[in-house]
C-alpha cells in the first residue's frame, strides 16, 4: 500500500487505500438511499433527553421522512435545483430529516448555528439567500428581525422533541413551553415539519412525484452545502462544499478508522452537527457505517450527557478538547467511564497533551486527532490507531498531500515550520459568490490554511499554532499553543489561553489567561513552573486569573476577543 | 384519611411514587455505592442515626402528649423521600447521590427502621406496631425493583414513570390539604405550638445538622448540601401510610398529626434551603461555554 512520495501511506491499516480516485457515490441522495437499503430496519439515530427520555428513527424512516420533504420542497414549496435551504435546530432526530430532505430535493444545504443572534442571522441570510428555512421553535422568535431585509417564503417549524413517542415528546412541550417558557408563540406563516412531511408524502404515495428524479442531474461537482465560516476572522463567507467534496472526505476519514463493525456501532454525537466536523464525521460517517447515532440535543451542562452513557453502550465519540477535559472532571464520569468505547475522535480545536494522556487513563482508550478545516470538508489529516504521535494531527488522509510553505510561498527545508497548504478532493469549491476572498487562500490548486505546522520526515504533521496567533519576543516566535499546553498541564489550572501583547521591551509579550482549579494558585507560582518547562521568552510575562475564557460554539477559546480585551486595556492605562 | 378509598388511593400515590424511585435506578448505582461504602455508611448514619436520635430529643425536651409524639418518632425513623432528589436537584447538589441514598435508606430501612423504632419506643415508653411496619417497608421494595425493571425495559417508560413519581410526590402534599387539613381545623387551632415546632424543626435541624456532620467529614460542599437535604427530607408519605394502614379512627388522626404538618412544612423549608445552597453554587459550577449546543 505504500507509495512512493508519500512515506505515511505505510501508517495506514492494513488493506486501507492510499488513494481513492472517485467518490463511491454519485451524490449524497445516493449515499443516503444506498445505506438506507442496507440498514433498513436499524436503529439510525437516537435522541437522547437530559433525563432518558428517547426517539429512534430507523434508517428507513429517515429515508422515507427525508423523501417527503423532498417532496414537499420541491412540489409544495416550489423549489428548484440549486436553491439554498438554511436548516437551524441543534442535534434531534429533525436534523438527518431536514438535512437529507434538503439534499435528496437536489437542493443546498445552509447549516446555521441555532445560537446565532438575529443580526448573524440576517447576514447570513443575506448571503446565503435561502429559499426555505427549517428551524428548530426554540429559536423562532428570531426570524421575523432575521429576515427583514430577506423574506424566507418557505418556513418550516420543528421541535427539539420531534418524533419522540407521544407521551415524552408531550411532557417535554410541556415542559418547554410552562417551566422553561424557551418556546415563543410564532406570529409568521409556517408550517410544522410533521405536517410538511404529510402533504410531500402525498405527493410521494399517489406516485405523482419521483424523489430521486430531483437530484438525477446533481452530479459531485455541484455545491451540496453551505458550510459558513471565518467567525474567528471576522468576515463570514460560506464554503461551498460539493457532494464529492463530502463523500470523499468521508470516506478518507473512515479508510483510516479500524476496528469498528458496519452495522455494529453506537456513536455519540454530542457535538453540534451544524458544525462541519461533527456533520462530516457524525451524520455522513456513522450513518455509512450503519451505526446507531446518539443525538445529544444539549450537552451542557455534560450531566445531560449521563444518561445517554448510562443507557447504551457507546462503542465511539467524538469531540473536542473541551468537551473531553470537561467529562473528566464530573464525578459520574469518573467512577464509570465507559465500557464499551473503542476510541474516541477529537477535531475542532488543538487537543492538549495532557487532556489525551489522561482521557486514555481513565477510559483505557486513545482519543485519536484529527486536523481540517471548514474549507476541507473538514478532514485533513488523521492518528491511526496504535499509532498516535504524541501532540500530532496524525498523517493526511487517503489522496491527500500536505506542505509546509514559508512567507515566500515556496515549500521550507523539512522539519521547519511554516504555513501548512493542503491538496486533495476535499478542497473546497470556494467561498459562495467571493471569489476574492477565494484568490486569498487558494494558491493554485494548494489551500492554504494559515496553521503554522512542522511534517516529520515520514509524514506525521504537528500543529504549532494559527499564524495569527503566533507572538514574537524579540524576534523569537512563540507559539501560544505550546505554552497553554505546559500551563494545562498544572494541577491547578483548568483551563488557558495565550496571547501575544504589544510590549515596549520586546516588542511584544506572553499573556496567560488561566482558570483556576485551585484557588491557592498565584501568578508567581505559574510563572517558576512554567521557567522550568520552557524557554525565557515563552514563559508568560503577565498572567491574569479568570472566572472564565470567552469561546466560540463548539468550545474553542477565542483569543481574539481576549486580544481585543487586553489592547482596550491597555489603550485605557 | 380514614375511608377506604382514601386508603387505597394513598396505597397507589405510595406505589407510584417508589415506582419512580425505581426508575431512576440501574445497576450499576448499587455497585458503586459498595465500591464506594464510605458515602453509603455516612446516608445510613444521618437517615439512621441523626435523625432518630434528633426525634428522640424534641420528644424529651418538648412537652408532647403521647400520640403526638409516636408521631414524631416514625417519622424521624422513615427513610430518606424522593421530594429529596427534586430540591437537591434544584440546588445543584450531587443527584446520583441523593438517589442513592434515598434508595440505600429505603432497602437498608426494612432492617434498621424496626429495630431503631423499638429502641426509642422502649426508651420513651411508646407503643410501636412492629410488624405492621414491616410489612410495609417490604412491600415497598416491590414498586421499586418494578421501576428498576422498567426502565431496563424502556428508558422512555422509566423517564416518564420517573417524571410522574416525583411530580406525584409533590402532589401529595396537594392530598394533604385537601384530605386532613380540613377534618383536623380544630386540631390545628388548639394543638400546642410544641407540635408545630417538632414537625418543622425535624426537617430543619436535620438539615443542619446533616450539612454540619457532612462538613466534618470533609465532604465536597456539593455531596454536604446533598447529604444535608437527604437528612432533613424524610419520606413523608410512608409514615403516613404506615399510619393509615394500622391505626383506625380519631386515633389516627392525631397520630398523623405531625407526619402532615411535617409533609406540609418541609416543602417550604426545603425550599428556603435550596435557594440558600444554589447561590453557594454558582461560584463552584464548572464552566462550559454558552453554545455548546
Amino acid at each position: 500500500m505504500e507509495h512512493p512520495e508519500r512515506p505515511w501511506t505505510a501508517f495506514y491499516r492494513a488493506g486501507a487505500r492510499a488513494e481513492i480516485a472517485a467518490p463511491a457515490y454519485r451524490n449524497l441522495p445516493d449515499l443516503i438511499r444506498s445505506v438506507a437499503e442496507t440498514y433498513g430496519r436499524a436503529p439510525a439515530f437516537t435522541c437522547v433527553l437530559p433525563n432518558g427520555m428517547n426517539g429512534t428513527l430507523t434508517f428507513a424512516q429517515v429515508d422515507e421522512m427525508s423523501d417527503a420533504l423532498a417532496a414537499y420542497l420541491r412540489e409544495v414549496a416550489g423549489l428548484k435545483q440549486g436553491d439554498r435551504v438554511a436548516v437551524q435546530m441543534p442535534n434531534c432526530l429533525s436534523f438527518p430529516v431536514a438535512a437529507f430532505g434538503v439534499l435528496k430535493a437536489g437542493c443546498v444545504l445552509v447549516n446555521v448555528n441555532p445560537l446565532y443572534t438575529a443580526d448573524e442571522m440576517a447576514r447570513q441570510f443575506a448571503d446565503s439567500e435561502p429559499h426555505a428555512l427549517i428551524i428548530v421553535d426554540m429559536f423562532a422568535d428570531k426570524i421575523p428581525a432575521a429576515t427583514a431585509g430577506h423574506p424566507i417564503p418557505n418556513i418550516i417549524v420543528t421541535r427539539v422533541a420531534e418524533f419522540l413517542p407521544a407521551m415524552p415528546r408531550g411532557i417535554v412541550g410541556l415542559v418547554q413551553k410552562y417551566w422553561d417558557r424557551s418556546v415563543a408563540p410564532i406570529q409568521l406563516a409556517h408550517v410544522r415539519l410533521p405536517d410538511a412531511l404529510a402533504a410531500g408524502r402525498a405527493h410521494v404515495a399517489e406516485g405523482r412525484v419521483e424523489v430521486d428524479g430531483y437530484h438525477q442531474g446533481v452530479t459531485g461537482d455541484d455545491v451540496a452545502v453551505l458550510q459558513y465560516t471565518g467567525g474567528t476572522t471576522g468576515v463570514s463567507k460560506g464554503a461551498m462544499l460539493t457532494h464529492a467534496n463530502l463523500i470523499l472526505n468521508m470516506e478518507q476519514t473512515m479508510e483510516l478508522i479500524e476496528g469498528v463493525e458496519k452495522g455494529k456501532e453506537i456513536a455519540l454525537t454530542a457535538l453540534p452537527l451544524y458544525h462541519i466536523f461533527a456533520f462530516t464525521v457524525n451524520l455522513l460517517g456513522f450513518y455509512w457505517l450503519g451505526a446507531r447515532n446518539i443525538l445529544i440535543p444539549n450537552p451542557r451542562p455534560l450531566t445531560n450527557l449521563k444518561r445517554a452513557f448510562e443507557n447504551y453502550r457507546i462503542t465511539w465519540m467524538s469531540g473536542v478538547n473541551t468537551l473531553f477535559n470537561g467529562l473528566m472532571n464530573e464525578v459520574w464520569f469518573q467512577d464509570t467511564p465507559p465500557r464499551h468505547l473503542k476510541f474516541a475522535s477529537a477535531g475542532g480545536m488543538a487537543l492538549q497533551t495532557s487532556v489525551a494522556q489522561r482521557w486514555e487513563a481513565m477510559t483505557g482508550r486513545p482519543v485519536l486527532q484529527g486536523y481540517g478545516l471548514t474549507e476541507t470538508s473538514p478532514v485533513l489529516t488523521f492518528n491511526p490507531l496504535g499509532k498516535t504521535r504524541e501532540g500530532s494531527i496524525g498523517v493526511p488522509v487517503p489522496s491527500t498531500e500536505i506542505a509546509c510553505l514559508g512567507a515566500d510561498g515556496t515549500p521550507v527545508p523539512q522539519g521547519e515550520p511554516g504555513e501548512l497548504a493542503a491538496r486533495g478532493p476535499q478542497i473546497m469549491a470556494g467561498y459562495w459568490k467571493r471569489p476574492d476572498e477565494t484568490a486569498k487562500v487558494m494558491l493554485g490548486d494548494w489551500f492554504l490554511t494559515g496553521d503554522i505546522g512542522v511534517m516529520d520526515p515520514d509524514g506525521y504533521v504537528r500543529i504549532v499554532d494559527r499564524k495569527k496567533d503566533m507572538v514574537v519576543v524579540s524576534g523569537f516566535n512563540v507559539y501560544p499553543n505550546e505554552v497553554e499546553d505546559v500551563l494545562a498541564a498544572h494541577p491547578g489550572v483548568l483551563e488557558c489561553a495565550v496571547i501575544g501583547v504589544p510590549d515596549e521591551g520586546t516588542g511584544e509579550a506572553v499573556k496567560a489567561y488561566v482558570v483556576k482549579s485551585d484557588p491557592g494558585l498565584t501568578a508567581e507560582a505559574l510563572r517558576s513552573y512554567c521557567k522550568e518547562h520552557l524557554t525565557g521568552y515563552k514563559v508568560p510575562k503577565r498572567v491574569e486569573f479568570r472566572d472564565e475564557l470567552p469561546k466560540s460554539n463548539v468550545g474553542k477559546i477565542l483569543r481574539k476577543d481576549l486580544r481585543a480585551e487586553a489592547l482596550a486595556q491597555m489603550a485605557a492605562e | 384519611m380514614v375511608g377506604a378509598f382514601e386508603q387505597a388511593l394513598l396505597a397507589l400515590m405510595i406505589f407510584v411514587i417508589m415506582l419512580g424511585m425505581g426508575a431512576s435506578l440501574t445497576p450499576r448505582d448499587f455497585w458503586l455505592a459498595l465500591k464506594r461504602p464510605y458515602g453509603l455508611m455516612i446516608g445510613v448514619v444521618a437517615q439512621y442515626g441523626i435523625m432518630p436520635f434528633l426525634g428522640f430529643l424534641l420528644i424529651t425536651l418538648l412537652p408532647l402528649p403521647q400520640a403526638i409524639a409516636v408521631g414524631v418518632l416514625i417519622m424521624a425513623c422513615m427513610p430518606g423521600g424522593t421530594t429529596s432528589n427534586i430540591f437537591t436537584y434544584f440546588s445543584k447538589g450531587n443527584l446520583a447521590l441523593s438517589v442513592l441514598m434515598t434508595v440505600t435508606s429505603t432497602v437498608t430501612g426494612v432492617i434498621l427502621i424496626p429495630i431503631i423504632l423499638v429502641i426509642y419506643a422502649t426508651a420513651l415508653e411508646l407503643e410501636i406496631p412492629r410488624e405492621n411496619i414491616i410489612i410495609t417497608l417490604v412491600l415497598l421494595l416491590v414498586p421499586v425493583a418494578i421501576g428498576m425493571g422498567l426502565r431496563k425495559l424502556n428508558a422512555n417508560v422509566g423517564a416518564v414513570t420517573e417524571v410522574m413519581g416525583s411530580a406525584l410526590a409533590l402532589f401529595f402534599i396537594l392530598f394533604i390539604m385537601i384530605s386532613w387539613v380540613p377534618r383536623n381545623w380544630q386540631f390545628l387551632l388548639t394543638t400546642t405550638p410544641a407540635t408545630y415546632v417538632a414537625a418543622i424543626g425535624l426537617g430543619l435541624f436535620g438539615m443542619i445538622i446533616g450539612y454540619g456532620f457532612a462538613r466534618a467529614l470533609r465532604l465536597h460542599p456539593r455531596n454536604a448540601r446533598t447529604v444535608a437535604l437527604e437528612t432533613g427530607i424524610q419520606n413523608g408519605p410512608l409514615a403516613i401510610a404506615i399510619i393509615a394502614f394500622t391505626f383506625a379512627g380519631d386515633e389516627a388522626q392525631s397520630y398523623m398529626a405531625v407526619p402532615a404538618l411535617y409533609s406540609l412544612f418541609i416543602v417550604i423549608v426545603s425550599t428556603l434551603v435550596t435557594l440558600v445552597f444554589r447561590r453557594a453554587n454558582t461560584a463552584a459550577e464548572q464552566k462550559m461555554p454558552d453554545s455548546l449546543l
